[in-house]
């Protein structure tokens, strides 16, 4: 027994002393801390050889609310060719810092960019390095963002996207409930994803605010909603969970829009690639809304997301969504059919008279002349 | 031929506005089926359906300000309001024409004149045709054709879904609507009578 405790001791000093070694950004060689000496003052600034005025400041409560905060990533992390700080120096480290390599960490991501028009740019003279569209120090989980946030967050900084989709029926509609990406990164996962909007508070309620509201957390959401325990929130659990809103006094209307999931993939943006046909999407069998997700959003911009039966969409639970054709409501074509069949009868059934009584009507003109 | 003479019943504002949106009713059942049912027809791509079914939407609007302008313009909309009095046994003598008498070779109760050109059924199909429906599909159409800038109206009306539910059942009701229409109107002395008198303005009275 003793000799098992000296063997644990023994084992955790060993671990302390290797542990910096396996992961430097538990005891990096320069803390955050040091660097915001500098960096925390909203003037810090350089001149750049093209004579453009480069900021250096770094919003500490950003950066702290961003990803890499978030997974323990510092600023020498990144910023690796930063060994030491000398304060013997105004710039206590290199003037000009190596170019930071995002690929280091996010493989996946740097060879799926391979194949896309923004790398393929390169060539032309032009860079597109990630952070043009990601930011560096307050990149963000994207999941719980909405379209319009995508897309302003993103495409938007470059792009006018009314230049190029004059062709595009219902043109602004389009640009505000479905993801850019959607149409051009054919290859990415497509979801519907459902929030509940608020009519009261006139805003969407995240993920706590609304399980607050219902009495419940997030593992006791779907056990509540889901009562058959299939994991999918079919019609009749989706009919019962508008009906617990309105029990807890929640008046408000589910909104639905068109996103891709977060995946490498994504970045398979290339010229002429786009989907230009309509049929794709509006169609009920269309694939984009085979994925409908309820979204429950975290305040670190991550989201709980519960599967929900598509056909909710051809509901008028969601009565702010509709996508032409695609999520058609079945029940109308049903009475559409019926009417049509109940005209036609009725033509066809008076046709078939007149036919029949064609000798009686005869006969009496026969005996007026 | 021997008491047959021609009555001049038909304007020529009424039949231009009259075949303009026959044309324009059938384009946009068709172009509408397209949109609707996309899964299953293919006349045109959905991008081609779209952009005609909007043009022509807005030819039958501008059309349908054509009725508008001629009917009130010159007092004649009072064509198709029924007179109280007779109403009711007007309608019974007409079904009766209808649903007995026409196979027996009865004459048609109602004698069609300039100034009473519609039997009382008649008139109460078409003045809910052009006073409910007809601007009731006019101005859904207008909110779905620019989504995002009439949401507010859209909101107004419950939603996207209710003023699609609206267009889409008139479109049912459009649809059935032409062919029982072009049925009834081979109900005249011959079955080509009606459709002349809708070209030459021209029927005949016997």
């Amino acid at each position: 027994m003793k000799k098992k405790k000296y063997t644990s001791l023994v084992l955790g000093i060993f671990s302390l002393l290797i542990a910096p070694l396996i992961f430097p950004s538990l005891c990096p060689a320069v803390e955050n801390e040091e660097c915001m000496e500098c960096h925390a003052d909203d003037t810090l600034a350089r001149t750049k050889s093209e004579g453009m005025k480069e900021n250096l400041f770094v919003n500490q409560e950003n950066f702290e609310n961003s990803v890499h905060h978030a997974n323990d990533i510092t600023c020498v992390d990144c910023h690796s060719d930063i060994e030491k700080l000398d304060w013997d120096n105004e710039i206590p480290h290199s003037e000009r810092l190596a170019a930071v390599f995002c690929d280091k960490c996010h493989e996946e991501e740097a060879e799926a960019y391979v194949d896309s028009v923004h790398k393929k740019a390169g060539g032309k003279g032009i860079t597109i390095p990630c952070y043009a569209c990601h930011g560096y120090h307050y990149v963000t989980h994207l999941e719980a963002e909405s379209v319009l946030e995508r897309e302003n967050g993103f495409c938007l900084k470059c792009h006018n996207p009314n230049k190029f989709h004059e062709w595009l029926p219902q043109m602004e509609t389009h640009f505000a409930y479905v993801e850019c990406t959607v149409c051009h990164a054919p290859e990415v996962p497509r979801y519907i994803n459902l929030r509940f909007f608020d009519l009261a508070k006139q805003k969407f309620l995240d993920g706590n605010e609304l399980l607050t509201a219902m009495g419940t957390d997030y593992d006791g959401f779907m056990p509540l909603v889901d009562t058959d325990s299939s994991g999918i929130i079919d019609i009749k659990e989706f009919e019962n969970f508008t009906y617990m809103l309105l029990a807890k006094d929640l008046r408000g209307t589910f909104h639905a829009e068109l996103v891709v999931a977060i995946e490498p993939v994504v970045h398979h943006v290339n010229r002429g690639a786009a989907n230009r046909e309509c049929e794709m999407c509006h169609i009920p069998t269309s694939l984009f809304f085979e994925n409908v997700r309820f979204a429950l959003n975290k305040e670190d911009g991550t989201t709980e997301h519960h599967q929900v039966d598509r056909k909710v969409l051809e509901t008028y639970y969601l009565k702010h969504f509709y996508a032409l054709g695609g999520t058609r409501i079945r029940l109308l074509d049903q009475i559409g059919l019926a009417m049509i069949a109940a005209g036609a009868g009725v033509v066809l059934a008076h046709l078939f008279m007149r036919i029949l009584t064609i000798p009686t009507r005869k006969k009496k003109m026969d005996h007026k002349i | 031929m021997d008491n047959k003479k021609l009555i001049y019943i038909h304007p020529l504002p009424v039949r231009i506005w009259h075949w303009i949106n026959a044309v324009g009713m059938v384009m946009l059942v068709v172009t509408g089926l397209q949109i609707r049912f996309a899964d299953i027809v293919s006349l045109f791509t959905l991008e081609e359906a779209i952009t005609l079914h909007n043009y022509i939407g807005f030819v039958v609007i501008g059309n349908y300000g054509l009725w508008v302008a001629f009917y009130f313009g010159t007092g004649k909309i009072k064509i198709y309001f029924p007179t109280p009095k007779t109403f009711l046994p007007n309608t019974i003598k007409q079904m009766k024409y209808y649903g007995v008498d026409i196979f027996k070779g009865d004459p048609n109760p109602h004698h069609m004149t300039p100034d009473n050109k519609f039997n009382s059924l008649q008139q109460q199909a078409y003045v809910g045709l052009m006073f409910i429906f007809m601007p009731l599909q006019m101005i859904t159409g207008l909110l779905l054709w620019r989504v995002n800038d009439f949401e507010k109206y859209i909101n107004m009306l419950g939603g996207i879904k209710i003023v699609d539910t609206i267009h889409v059942l008139l479109f049912f009701f459009f649809s059935i609507f032409i062919v029982v229409h072009s049925y009834l109107a081979t109900l005249g002395h011959t079955p080509l009578a009606h459709f002349k008198a809708m070209f030459t303005g021209f029927e005949e009275s016997h």
